[in-house]
């Protein structure tokens, strides 16, 4: 715990309040009392996570309606005993639609943070590590993708190559690498400094060595609280997506489903129609958020690109 | 000095700070206590966690809230912790300060040397802003710097170490307070520098009557400097006498100990150390007995159940041991731990003669 | 003083590890370099201990790491075994021969928590030079041995094995690094400022460790300090930095009995409890040490020496013999 050591001060010796000392001193035990908690509120965002990715992901066993059984209640029945979440247009369940909504929606989320994070943390350890040139070609790779208007280049990507599952995932997998990336370097070239790092090169293991040994198990730590505000980023992104028609074709996410109930007399007649993805897309992305920044103030991550 | 011989300048009584945390209650200083007249220097030496800067912060209400303080601190017959609830202004930072190890803390990194020592004057002393910069030249002047006019204007990155702790305890003087705490404040700069700024500190005492307690790891740094030596270990006084007592009639195991862990510089090459074997204690155990028990030559059955009491030795000369050195009861304390081989507190008498395996790893 | 030269250079086969003319420089804005080192030289023999002392600036931590080549020098040599069939000058390896060579040195470092990587355990970071050096991957044997050199620093290997650093004091994880360093036999174990990170009462079990460590490994040390006496209690011969460059070499004892640099002379008057062999009104020099970026002409100490004269500022002073075995750069030692 005495991790963030002061050598100024340490040498002298010093009392609790002042330094994190070498000796084993009760530093670590007041910063606990200081807000290094995660809180309860982590803990629910946590479970409210678990519950809608247990039941997305076991949709198809769960007994529920069939999404797209068009007419298993009437058109528009408000929520009740029979559809708890009401039906839509098309008289489908919107329980049932939420439930298979979110799969979708969370899968886009989740794959594309996943790519972002392989390659985009990869090429920021590099960059990290070996500074010099393959840290000035790697930012400049980073800057340039940063700068370029991201719904744009989905836009464009999506009008070529067609609006599957996979290209939406690519699309904004791509968009997550330079955000994910730029704090994968910033982490790394704080722990390079460390002297752990040079005692491994002076025992002699190899480049590669030392960034999956020494330096991923470090840089891993900030980069899960990155993921879990970057899925959050990105569910709400592809909803946008959809807000413009360029969802998934093959299936229905959270933002398809509220593009279909926003229609004026959808909107007016049946606003549950919309309500529940919406509800739905917030509080996940609230609590994606919210645990993603806890995790962030309890890891104390400095530099955060989002 | 208002303060009229006999009544001590400064007086702590009973001092005990504990701070909660999720582990338990940190005792930080657990019952300190001694005075200090106007014109004397007081030594405090100790390790990391014995407490002697949580003590100086007490002393200078610098303390977080949740600090939990017990017991006295009277400066000049009035109370000091009572002044700080009352929100008292123009004390600290004027009647006492504070100079600190790290003299970049103290500084304000945006703004020039010559402001910065200008404020304090114009906010405790209501000086005008020239007379104010004329008094901070004259300050850089006292405290040795050279070219001092020219220093006012400049930022504090553009000085050496040296030169910033000078301007700090310039600061820390501008007031012309009557006690100044220094708390390590040569532990962060250049060996040739240290003594500068020893000796400094000492003739700007002399000169205007300060008191000054001088807060150290090293014994070397106040012998020959302090009138009086307070040890501490653990939150708690080891042993308190005057300089020349302590180094000549030495009584607590800890402070012998201290003094012969040190490589002195006239020591011949390879000299074997001695070392103290364990590690500083964890101030969140509730420890009976004497904290320095476990790391101790001269433990006995009773140092592990009994606290030792702050005993008298000799004139105004205290030390809190059950068988302090020089003593029948601690010669033959350390003779039957030779005898044995180990001492009542589980430790192996060889770890003074070799490097020591510590006893229980981790915290 | 500031001097250089290379008579200070022995000629023995016990010489295991020689430095010439090491030169280190770094660019820093546009077109300034800060000159860290500039033309250092001494060697090291078998089983000796050679203790290189000054003030922050001088160039000492940059030598070490210099020896370690992280990084490569600007210029200069470091030889092993210097004169041998098997001499090797390190600065000239590529990186995968300069790895084959890095096990015969390793270092310890000042900062002992910055030193152990906090995601792993104890028995991994000090078993990683035998993963990567051995053919037995992590099996028995590099089992045995982590235990053996665990024993040897003072750590139980039953407790502490499985932990991770931040359980650890700071005395606890400097011996952890030497257990580290120590694993893999290396030949020279170079100790950066080992103990000012340390508490008082700790430091004294770390200079004594690193003798049993030097006795028992048969270990020869290249130790580096900014405080003259706890180089003095360590070392057989001391190199005095200033800037860098070498003011001083000579056996520990000779330098503190009989220093014939000024600036030895003001190291050894500034100790908290000034040597009896100096004159306590020696410590008295400038405060301001010049900038490594435009060091002084001539003798770099020149600025701050109470004996500097026009000669100082127009001729560096070269190394010479004062005595035998000491060796001093200055136009005016206070040992002729």
């Amino acid at each position: 715990m005495a991790d963030r050591l002061d050598l100024g001060e340490s040498a002298g010796g010093n009392d609790p309040l002042h330094v994190p000392v070498v000796e084993g001193y009760p530093m670590a035990a007041l910063d606990t009392t200081l807000g290094r908690r995660l809180g309860a509120g982590f803990w629910v965002s946590v479970g409210w996570l678990v519950v809608i990715v247990t039941v997305a992901a076991l949709a198809p066993w769960l007994p529920i309606a069939d999404p797209n059984e068009t007419g298993y209640g009437g058109r528009m029945d408000r929520p009740g005993w029979a559809t708890w979440f009401g039906t839509d247009t098309n008289g489908r369940d919107m329980f049932s639609r939420t439930i298979w909504g979110a799969r979708v929606s969370l899968t886009v989320g989740f794959v594309a943070i996943a790519a972002g994070l392989a390659i985009g943390g990869t090429l920021g350890l590099i960059a990290g590590y070996f500074r010099g040139t393959a840290d000035r070609v790697i930012s400049f790779a980073f800057f340039a993708l940063l700068s370029f208007p991201g719904l744009v280049f989905a836009l464009l990507i999506i009008a070529a190559l067609g609006s599957s599952l996979k290209v939406v995932c690519m699309t904004l997998g791509v968009l997550s690498i330079a955000p994910v990336g730029r704090l994968a370097r910033a982490a790394t070239l704080v722990f390079a400094e460390r002297e752990f790092v040079q005692a491994s090169r002076v025992l002699g293991a190899t480049h590669t060595r030392i960034m999956l040994r020494e330096l991923l198990p470090n840089v891993l730590i900030p980069m899960s609280a990155l993921a879990l505000l970057g899925m959050a980023v990105t569910i709400v992104a592809e909803g946008a997506l959809a807000y413009l028609g360029l969802s998934v074709s093959d299936g229905f996410s959270w933002g398809k489903m509220i593009l279909l109930g926003s229609a004026p007399r959808t909107l007016r007649d049946g606003p549950w129609v919309v309500m529940f993805p919406i509800g739905a897309m917030f509080l996940t992305v609230l609590a994606l958020n919210y645990a993603g920044d806890r995790l962030r103030q309890y890891l104390d991550v400095r530099e955060l690109a989002f | 000095m208002a303060v009229t011989d006999g009544s001590p300048l400064l007086s702590v009584s009973d001092l005990r700070v504990g701070f909660a945390t999720e582990r338990g209650l940190v005792r930080a200083v657990d019952g300190v206590s001694f005075d200090l007249a106007a014109g004397r220097t007081l030594g405090i030496v100790g390790e990391s966690g014995s407490g002697k800067s949580v003590t100086a912060k007490t002393i200078m209400n610098l303390l977080p809230s949740y600090a939990r303080v017990e017991g006295s601190v009277t400066f000049d017959g009035r109370d000091v912790r009572a002044l700080a609830s009352s929100g008292a202004r123009h004390f600290w930072g004027v009647e006492m300060t504070m100079v600190f190890q790290d003299p970049m803390t103290s500084l304000n990194p945006v703004k020039k040397v010559g402001e910065q020592i200008a404020e304090s004057l114009r906010v405790h002393l209501k000086r005008s802003r020239k007379e104010a910069r004329d008094e901070a030249g004259d300050l850089l002047e006292q405290v040795g710097i050279p070219e001092p006019r020219k220093r006012l204007t400049q930022y504090p990155h553009e000085l050496s170490g040296g030169l910033r702790q000078r301007v700090v305890i310039a600061m820390a003087l501008a007031c012309s307070p009557r006690l100044l705490i220094a708390d390590e404040p040569t532990t962060a700069l250049d060996v040739t520098v240290q003594k500068h700024i020893l000796d400094l500190l000492d003739g700007l005492r002399e000169e205007r009557g300060m008191a000054m307690i001088l807060i150290t790891h090293d014994l070397g740094v106040v012998r020959g400097r302090a009138d009086d030596i307070m040890v501490m270990y653990a939150g708690r006084t080891m042993e308190q006498a005057d300089t020349d007592t302590l180094f000549s009639e030495m009584r607590h195991p800890y402070t012998e100990a201290l003094l012969e862990t040190i490589p002195r510089i006239d020591m011949p090459s390879h000299s074997r150390l001695v070392p103290i074997p364990g590690r500083p204690p964890d101030v969140i155990e509730v420890s009976t007995g004497c904290p320095f028990a476990p790391r101790c030559r001269s433990c006995t059955d009773v140092c592990l159940t009994e606290r030792p009491t702050l005993d008298e030795q000799g004139h105004g000369h205290v030390c809190a041991c059950h068988g302090p050195v020089g003593t029948d009861v601690g010669a033959m304390a350390r003779s039957a731990n030779e005898a044995s081989g180990v001492t009542p507190a589980g430790l192996d008498m060889a770890a003074f003669g070799s490097a020591g395996v510590e006893a229980g790893d981790g915290s | 003083m500031a001097g250089s030269g290379t008579v200070q250079l022995r000629d023995d086969a016990d010489v295991l590890l020689r430095v010439e003319n090491l030169v280190m420089e770094f660019p820093v804005g546009r077109h300034q370099v800060v000159h860290a080192v500039s033309d250092v030289s001494f060697d090291v023999r078998r089983g000796e201990t050679l203790g290189i002392v000054g003030e922050s600036g001088c160039g000492k931590s940059t030598t070490a790491r210099a020896l370690v080549q992280l990084p490569r020098p600007t210029s200069g040599r470091v030889i092993l075994d210097p004169g041998s069939d098997l001499e090797i000058d390190m600065t000239t390896l590529s990186g995968s021969s300069l790895r084959q060579v890095r096990p015969r040195m390793q270092m310890i470092f000042q900062d002992p928590i910055s030193s152990l990587n906090p995601r792993r355990r104890v028995r991994d970071i000090v078993g990683e030079g035998l993963v990567i050096w051995q053919d037995d991957k992590g099996g028995s044997s590099t089992r045995a041995r982590v235990d053996e050199v665990l024993n040897a620093v003072g750590i139980e290997p039953e407790v502490a094995a499985d932990r991770r650093p931040h359980e650890f004091s700071g005395g606890q994880c400097q011996r952890i690094s030497i257990a580290r360093a120590v694993a893999i036999e290396p030949e020279i174990l170079i100790c950066d400022e080992p103990v000012s990170a340390l508490d008082v009462s700790v430091q004294a079990q770390i200079l004594n460790i690193l003798e049993d460590m030097k006795a028992r490994y048969g270990l020869t040390l290249v130790f580096i300090s900014h405080d003259l006496s706890v180089v003095r209690n360590v070392s057989d011969r001391v190199v005095v930095m200033y800037l860098g460059k070498i003011c001083e070499i000579g056996g520990a004892d000779t330098l503190y009995l009989e220093p014939a640099h000024p600036y030895t002379r003001v190291l050894l008057a500034s100790a908290p409890e000034p040597a009896a062999t100096v004159d306590p009104s020696d410590a008295a020099i400038g405060d301001e040490i010049p900038s490594p970026i435009n060091p002084p002409s001539g003798c770099r100490f020149r600025t701050r020496c109470p004996r500097a004269a026009d000669r100082c500022a127009s001729e560096e002073p070269q190394m010479r013999a004062v005595g035998d075995d000491h060796f001093v750069a200055c136009h005016f030692p206070t040992l002729a």
